[in-house]
């Protein structure tokens, strides 16, 4: 019989150290703690903030943390020693899907004017390849900002470029900002626009200070966010720990999503040990109040923590990113054996194992043939394979 | 210890906690290194590290920037600045794997001036390690593109002349004197103008 039992079994054991970064989907590591998830799951488990993605990376690294709060792309990233050097990393669980946007600067709108005909060209970015055309070799090119080089924000930014026809490497000029300086960075005008999650986009709107145009949901219909990373070495000598933790995760998503829960949980994440700030700064994070724009979120690309397999971890989507990794000339030559590697960084089956499921046959088929990896490879290069209007969960479109 | 670097190297300094980043300053002039700026905080940074040109960037682990930091040093590849951080927690053997492994950051358990010094150095000594590595890799890389290059457009040119190896190749050095340019240059303008003539196929 497969009920679970609050597992009290891990005992005396070290405290898990979680590290997390300051943003809106920490929730569910900080909700799993505050209503104690993790301790009716019997894991001991202790939460550190941290400043940078490079921070969380290098700690989960060394052993100074045992697992975190990352961007989807991480574990991929360190597994294959891209941007760092080589620490196998791994995720059993996806902590929440979409949330991010493109919002360009009001000095920047007000010029695409001139450039568009409708406001579907302002939002493809074909005026703005306009603009860029007419603006000639010899002035400063427009910079965009994104997150971290490996995050969705960083892909799903070049790949709108790229979709107008916008070289996102000789076209624009593209530079990481912490998500918390974006809304300053664009008043000053030191950058023209960003991609990057809730609630940066809404914020920029309320201050008027630019316009979104795009969600990610558009772009890559609904994809992971952010992930539960853990060190792989961590999670193969402490697995009944590891398991224990997806499962009050798990739980902690659901709580979040709860619309009844709301009010308690924007008290919780204002608090100075989460996010420090006040309550109506992260009302546009949560559920479906937006500031009144030019253009609107479709409801489905809200983030979102539960509910239709978001939690799933997705091997469809860590390929996904190494073929992004591969178009933007982030990922060596030498990788191969895609599937596999994309299965042992992302572990579906420790997340059926810890909730005891079943695993489910009626999944997409995403593998690949090893003899067409090369091929597949240049095909999203060339921005000839594109995600399942509606997601990853749909599996890849391939154009001609 | 050993002897200060051979060239002087310039450093900035990003760090909120004046203490801690006066240690830091006292530790890297003992060294022989000069502390071009030394900043509060990190608003003006990219600005700050465009107009200063530090050979090395020391900031705050838990600073935010530090992304972004590490990200330009991606981006100038020409100009490569190890990012040394410092913090008060971690044991001393986080901090030697992380060195060794290549990382130019790490953790110091109680920031006072000897530690500093010793770890600076080995971290500095670990970067030109890896940049002289990488310049080699490149340069290696480079050259062997270049001889593919050449050696199309020869092929073209004998094809297209009808003559021999050496004198495709005499071609196309006198060429490449003539216009005081390099013979990859050369190359690469003659494959793309036999390209556009379908010659080279």
């Amino acid at each position: 019989m497969n009920l679970i039992q609050p597992n009290n079994v891990i005992q005396n054991s070290e405290p898990v150290r979680i590290g997390f970064i300051p943003l809106i989907d920490c929730a569910p590591f900080v909700v799993a703690q505050e209503k104690g998830f993790f301790t009716s799951e019997g894991v001991n488990a202790v939460l550190s903030k941290e400043a940078s993605w490079a921070s969380i990376r290098d700690k989960v690294a060394f052993n100074l943390l045992d697992g975190a709060h990352m961007l989807s792309s991480m574990p991929i990233a360190a597994s294959l020693g891209i941007g760092s050097i080589k620490t196998a990393m791994q995720t059993s669980f996806t902590v929440s899907h979409n949330g991010n946007g493109i919002t360009i600067g009001n000095a920047l709108y007000d010029q695409l004017q001139h450039f568009s005909d409708s406001s579907l060209d302002i939002r493809t970015g074909i005026a703005l390849k306009r603009l860029i055309d007419s603006r000639g070799d010899n002035v400063a090119p427009l910079r965009f900002a994104m997150v971290y080089p490996y995050s969705s924000h960083n892909y799903q930014l070049r790949d709108w470029f790229s979709r107008a026809g916008i070289n996102p490497d000789k076209d624009v000029q593209i530079v990481v900002i912490p998500p918390v300086k974006m809304v300053d960075n664009l008043r000053r005008g030191d950058i023209d626009g960003y991609c990057v999650g809730e609630p940066w986009n809404s914020l920029a709107v309320e201050q008027s200070v630019g316009h979104m145009l795009v969600t990610g949901y558009e772009i890559w219909g609904s994809t992971p966010e952010k992930v539960f990373g853990v060190n792989t070495i961590w999670a193969e000598q402490n697995q009944a720990q590891h398991l224990a933790i997806i499962r009050a995760l798990e739980k902690a998503c659901l709580w979040v999503d709860e619309a009844e829960n709301q009010a308690e949980l924007l008290r919780i994440l204002s608090h100075p040990d989460y996010l420090n700030c006040t309550v109506q700064q992260l009302v546009y994070g949560f559920g479906s109040i937006k500031p009144k724009s030019q253009f609107d979120w479709p409801m489905e690309a809200f983030q979102r923590f539960s509910g239709s397999d978001i939690n799933k971890p997705l091997p469809s989507y860590a390929l996904w990113i190494m073929a992004q990794m591969h178009r933007w000339q982030q990922l060596g030559n030498n990788v191969s054996k895609l599937n596999q590697l994309a299965e042992q960084i992302y572990r579906k089956d420790l997340y059926y194992n810890a909730l005891g499921l079943v695993e489910d046959k009626n999944t997409v088929e995403w593998r690949l043939p090893e003899a067409e990896e090369a091929a597949w490879l240049s095909l999203v290069e060339h921005g000839k394979v594109r995600l399942h209007p509606e997601g990853i969960l749909k599996g890849f479109e391939t154009f001609a | 210890m050993s002897a200060p670097p051979e060239k002087e190297l310039t450093v900035m300094l990003v760090d909120n906690e004046p203490a801690r980043a006066a240690i830091v300053e006292q530790a890297m002039i003992d060294s022989g290194y000069r502390v071009i700026r030394r900043l509060e905080n990190a608003k003006n940074l990219t600005e700050a590290v465009a107009e200063f040109q530090p050979d090395m960037v020391i900031i705050d682990i838990e600073s935010p920037d530090r992304d972004m930091l590490e990200n330009m040093s991606r981006l100038t590849q020409d100009n490569p600045r190890p990012i040394v951080m410092f913090a008060e927690e971690g044991d001393s053997r986080h901090v030697e794997a992380a060195i060794r492994a290549g990382v130019s950051a790490y953790v110091v358990d109680g920031v006072n001036s000897g530690s500093v010094k010793a770890l600076l150095q080995v971290a500095i000594a670990r970067f030109r390690e890896f940049q002289a590595l990488r310049s080699e890799l490149e340069s290696v890389k480079s050259q062997l593109e270049d001889r593919k290059l050449i050696d199309k457009a020869k092929g073209l040119i004998m094809k297209h002349q009808q003559c021999d190896e050496p004198a495709a190749y005499k071609a196309l050095r006198k060429l490449a004197m003539d216009r005081s340019q390099r013979m990859t240059d050369v190359a690469r303008n003659i494959i793309s103008v036999m390209e556009l003539m379908g010659g080279s196929k």
